[in-house]
């Protein structure tokens, strides 16, 4: 039951492109006490139904550049080979350090974004009100 | 041409070494080089990785690392939550999601790097 609601939470986030495979791993190997390097495969069988069913409501709203999209495609095949095969050497607990720090770059920059558009979006208003 | 098969490529990478957060690099590589909208940078990102997902998959499938019965059990919940969250990309304040996100990345990255 508890896989079901973590799965229905993280494919709402996934479905957004926020990044909900990052939180099924968390909450799968945090609180379902789920070995690192099972949590992320099974992210991987979690994401493939996940992201088409999210892909065909993206098709209908037209909200998918085909062109760019692929390209990242195709060259992300080679990359994901390679990574996987780096991952299937290291150990687990590095493994996890080397996310918390991937995470907590991620954290930072998006902090960096927020800040950057809110003091594009004030300016904008000043000159709207001149 | 070059700066979208490098995106992709570290991306995938990513994707292969973390089994997630591929689209971390390719949706604000979409927004900020690309200048793609943000839902149109966030769908095109769930394509986009989906591909990667499934090369990782059939690797980490060999590795005898998958859990069948979990897998298909937050699967189920997946795919009722990816309708929902497509949907919802059409409608929601990114704004909001992004700090409550940014938050939860913050607490998370902090136990993992502890552990």
């Amino acid at each position: 039951m508890w896989e079901t609601i973590t799965g229905l939470i993280s494919g709402t986030i996934s479905g957004t492109g926020m990044g909900g495979g990052t939180i099924l791993i968390l909450v799968l190997s945090i609180f379902l006490g789920v070995e690192q390097h099972t949590a992320q495969a099974t992210n991987l069988v979690f994401f493939v139904p996940t992201s088409i069913s999210a892909i065909i409501v993206s098709i209908k709203s037209k909200l998918i550049e085909w062109k760019i999209g692929t390209t990242i495609a195709i060259s992300g095949i080679v990359g994901a080979i390679i990574g996987a095969n780096i991952s299937a050497t290291l150990e687990v607990n590095k493994l996890k350090r080397f996310f918390g720090i991937f995470l907590a770059l991620i954290a930072i920059y998006e902090i960096y974004s927020l800040i950057k558009e809110y003091k594009k979006s004030k300016k904008e208003d000043n000159i709207k009100e001149k | 041409m070059l700066k979208k098969i490098l995106v992709g490529l570290i991306a995938g990478m990513i994707s292969g070494l973390f089994a997630a957060g591929g689209g971390m690099i390719v949706v604000p590589a979409l927004i900020h080089i690309f200048k793609l909208e943000d839902a149109k940078a966030r769908a095109t990102s769930v394509f986009a990785i989906l591909p990667m997902v499934v090369a990782s998959g059939i690797f980490y499938y060999k590795n005898d690392f998958v859990d069948w019965n979990l897998g298909i059990k937050c699967a189920i919940g997946g795919i009722v939550g990816g309708i929902i969250g497509a949907k919802l990309l059409k409608k929601i304040s990114t704004k909001t999601l992004r700090i409550l996100f940014i938050i939860f990345l913050g607490y998370t990255s902090i136990r993992m790097i502890c552990a």
